[in-house]
């Protein structure tokens, strides 16, 4: 039994990691640019494509195509904020509908490019740390869990220590106050665009070999990541990460002991029941919307 | 002649602040009564928790001796009282008649079936006569089919009387209703006041510029750090000691 | 008398729509006609200013229950049509008490996780709702005569006429509720709702109630749907769909009670007939989506908008 539950934990941790990635890229576009974007879960799919296109059609290695991978969503990220969410700055539900616009036009893009089918990715390595006889623990998802700690480290420096991070997190806060004292907007805007984006590009890129890729794959990771930055609260980047361990682990323990169906059943009740006794999530104040 | 309105010790606190803080005083019928206070001295707070708005934290209000506090806005709304909002607060993308309609809900309540069969013909046209003759009381007869945003900025707030008319209250709360209006306007503004006491309506007004409405109450209740200062006649409130002070003292600026 | 001319034309040509297309085209038109009446009561719901991502499921709702009415109970088809409407009414009213504790952003998202918990519940629950590859060999409509025309449900023609005049009928009942005092006080709730609860409004009530209504119709067309193609499965009601649904109403404009059925009407014939006969087959959803973000750009207001435009200033409501 703990044997069980320290392999259930492990999975939980594993996607705990590339839940938050993309949870907390969503949040810190919702709460720089004030819009929804729903073509979230593709970009993350842009990056699993990336690793089929780089990694396992021409033969790049595993970590330079991830990073090909990032600098490519990054990019989508950066001509989403250019072409939608600029022109649309005053009109959040334009924005969304933008949102689903590129959403449906990346999908139909992997499908032209890729056809439907589901792709199996060779991992990088078959590699398996033994923990115990029944706990073991897949190299290739080590490097999901130290990558996210990695990057939301990096992250988190960047924005309580920099320049840069300061100016993001005051036009989050407050968009006339910030405008007023000189920092662009525009500028801010792509900055989070090109993070949030490249963020959900990396998760998609370092989870392509553990998962079939398809072209509608973008949807789960969507529906999650709308439950984690509800429950962790709007507007806040910490409570993304607690949330999505929480919700990783919840997720991975009914689905362990019932199936994935009731486990999706349990995440979205809780979703609906912090909705409804505590609007604002866990961690949130932040009432933007 | 009895009290229509009682506030008994009202108290409302947010998170650690208390912003009223048991205040108690009433509002006699068919008179025109001021709510009066330098900034920050709870007045506004005050107003929403009578008119539903907020729920006190402590405390009972009373209409016609029925307790009302802690029911919500629409419920306090169907028992006789009924308030208007700061600025224009308006159904701004509607006609200036449908504003008024929308105020005659509760005198004509809609009904799904008649709506679909077209048998609240009669109840339409009744609603519709009402709201006319509430845009006539406040001299808006000839603009009936303008956008409501589009009035001028005195017509609006005439308008926001007009929709709390037409629901036939027995009271009327009016929330700083002369901010931003030039001495024109609010000489007319009064002038509609004092047209809708003589109707039978009790008004109880919130202002902050204490000199706008010492010619118009009849009575003014005057509070200060969310307490009751001074009540009464405004000779008496004028030459208070106590309210001069407030408004002068400190860094309230005399109004 | 123009206006009653221009109806009669207008119907007539309905009439004789059909008999100019192809096979294909004429089942397209029964969608049509069914997702013109989803598209009319979604903006219903969107009149007291909410925006709800469920309604495609609820819409469901009304197919799978009307599908199981006639399956298990073994009852007339239009009467389970009927009865599909209503439990789409009814589980709209329950799901009302969490979800109109939200508002705006939060009740988007909120009605979105109540519609997949329902979309799960079929797929989990194999009996009575099949799972996932849902109810098959749902009965068709009984044929039946009305003397000058015979009804013969095989053919998509029929089946447009008859859902075409339930239809029709539900748009006049929207029609006359969205201009009606209760139609008006919805306008009032959406614009300025401390203001419409100031004058005694309960604006709860008031959202449940455009909720509820407009979750009966989409029932209904829901049952429309199921009856005509026979199968269901959850993935008919998806978040794709809903989509669509969002789409059309914008595209089209929601100022209107005509913006969304333009908007549907426009779309599904550059979708379904422009891009298919050009055989831009999987291109389709990236034209779509390019649409999509032309007309939000472009045109922000729908394209009611331009209709209006040419047409003149609206007429007052009430």
């Amino acid at each position: 039994m703990t044997e069980l539950l320290a392999q259930t934990g492990l999975n939980a941790l594993y996607a705990a990691s590339y839940i938050s990635l993309v949870a907390v890229g969503l949040v810190l576009i919702f709460g720089v640019m004030g819009v929804v974007n729903f073509a979230h879960g593709e970009l993350f799919m842009a990056g699993a494509y990336a690793i089929v296109a780089l990694y396992a059609d021409i033969g790049v290695p595993f970590l330079a195509a991830v990073a090909a991978g990032l600098v490519f969503v990054g990019g989508l990220g950066l001509l989403m904020e250019r072409a939608l969410f600029r022109p649309l700055r005053d009109n959040p539900l334009g924005g969304l509908v933008a949102s689903i616009g590129f959403l449906m036009i990346l999908q139909a893009l992997a499908v032209m490019g890729f056809g439907v089918r589901m792709e199996h990715i060779p991992p990088p390595t078959q590699d398996v740390i033994v923990l115990s006889e029944k706990v073991r623990l897949p190299v290739s998802r080590l490097v999901v869990i130290v990558s996210a700690v990695l990057l939301l480290s990096a992250l988190w420096y960047f924005l309580k220590r920099t320049r840069f991070g300061w100016a993001l997190r005051a036009s989050a806060q407050d968009p006339e106050a910030a405008a007023l004292q000189g920092i662009s907007i525009n500028q801010t805007a792509r900055i989070a665009m090109f993070i949030g984006a490249a963020l959900a590009g990396v998760a998609g890129a370092l989870t392509a070999p553990l998962v079939s890729v398809n072209p509608h794959m973008g949807h789960s990771v969507i529906v999650t990541a709308f439950i984690v930055i509800i429950v962790g609260g709007v507007g806040s980047l910490e409570g993304a990460v607690v949330a999505s361990v929480l919700y990783a682990f919840v997720h991975t323990i009914v689905t362990t002991f019932y199936d994935g169906v009731v486990a999706d059943i349990v995440g979205l009740s809780l979703l609906l029941g912090v909705l409804v006794v505590r609007p604002t999530g866990l961690f949130g104040t932040a009432d933007r919307a | 002649m009895s009290p229509i309105l009682e506030v008994d010790g009202l108290t409302m606190r947010f998170g650690g602040l208390t912003a009223v803080d048991g205040l108690s005083f009433s509002v006699a019928e068919g008179v025109i009564h001021g709510l009066i206070g330098p900034n920050g001295a709870g007045k506004t707070t005050t107003f929403n928790a009578i008119s539903g708005f907020y729920r006190p934290s402590g405390g009972e209000i009373r209409l016609r001796g029925q307790v009302i506090s802690g029911q919500p806005m629409h419920e306090v709304a169907r028992r006789g009282l009924v308030r208007t909002f700061q600025h224009s607060t308006l159904f701004a993308e509607l006609t200036v008649l449908e504003n008024a309609v929308v105020g005659t809900h509760m005198v004509h309540r809609p009904n799904l079936l008649a709506a679909v069969t077209g048998s609240d013909r009669a109840a339409r046209a009744e609603a519709r006569e009402r709201a006319r003759a509430a845009l006539d009381f406040f001299g808006l007869a000839g603009q009936e089919n303008e956008r409501a945003g589009d009035l001028a900025h005195g017509h609006q707030r005439a308008l926001g009387m007009a929709v709390a008319y037409a629901a036939g209250p027995q009271i009327v709360l009016l929330d700083e209703p002369f901010t931003g209006m030039n001495p024109e306007e609010t000489r007319a503004m009064m002038v509609l006041m004092e047209k809708l006491r003589d109707s039978g309506v009790t008004i109880l007004i919130v202002e902050h510029d204490m000199h706008a409405i010492m010619g118009l109450c009849e009575r003014i209740t005057c509070m200060s750090f969310g307490k009751l200062l001074a009540e009464g006649a405004p000779r008496e409130i004028r030459e208070h000691p106590d309210v001069i002070e407030a408004y002068l003292g400190g860094t309230h600026h005399a109004a | 008398m123009l206006r009653a001319v221009i109806g009669i034309a207008l119907a007539a040509a309905l009439v004789a729509l059909p008999h100019g297309l192809s096979f294909s085209q004429q089942e397209i038109l029964v969608f049509l006609t069914i997702n013109v009446l989803l598209v009319a009561s979604y903006r219903l719901l969107t009149l007291t200013g909410e925006w709800s991502l469920g309604h495609v499921v609820i819409m469901g709702v009304g197919a799978y229950a009307s599908a199981l009415f006639t399956k298990q109970l073994g009852l007339f088809v239009p009467l389970s049509m009927l009865l599909g409407a209503l439990t789409a009414a009814a589980v709209a009213w329950a799901l009302s008490f969490p979800l109109f504790r939200m508002k705006g952003f939060y009740f988007l998202i909120g009605s979105f996780a109540a519609g997949e918990i329902i979309r799960l519940l079929w797929k989990r629950f194999r009996d009575p709702f099949g799972g996932p590859k849902g109810l098959k060999g749902i009965d068709p409509m009984p044929d039946f005569s009305i003397g000058f025309y015979d009804f013969d449900f095989f053919e998509p023609v029929s089946y447009y006429y008859f859902a075409g005049t339930v239809v029709a009928v539900c748009l006049w009942i929207m029609w006359r509720i969205e201009h009606s005092p209760v139609g008006l006080t919805f306008h009032a709730v959406h614009w300025q709702d401390k203001l419409a609860q100031a004058s005694g409004i309960d604006v709860r009530a008031y959202r449940t109630r455009a909720f509820v209504i407009a979750s009966g119709f989409a029932g209904l067309a829901g049952a429309l749907l199921a009856h005509y193609i026979g199968t269901i499965n959850p993935n008919s009601f998806d978040v794709e769909v809903m989509v669509f649904v969002l789409t059309w109403a914008i595209v089209g404009g929601t100022a209107t009670f005509y913006g969304p059925i333009l908007g549907c009407v426009m779309l599904t014939v550059l979708n379904e007939i422009v891009l298919r006969e050009l055989g831009f087959e999987q291109m389709r959803p990236l034209i779509y989506g390019a649409v999509m973000i032309l007309s939000i750009l472009f045109l922000p207001k729908g394209l009611e908008s331009v209709v209006e435009r040419l047409v003149g200033p609206r007429r007052a409501r009430a």
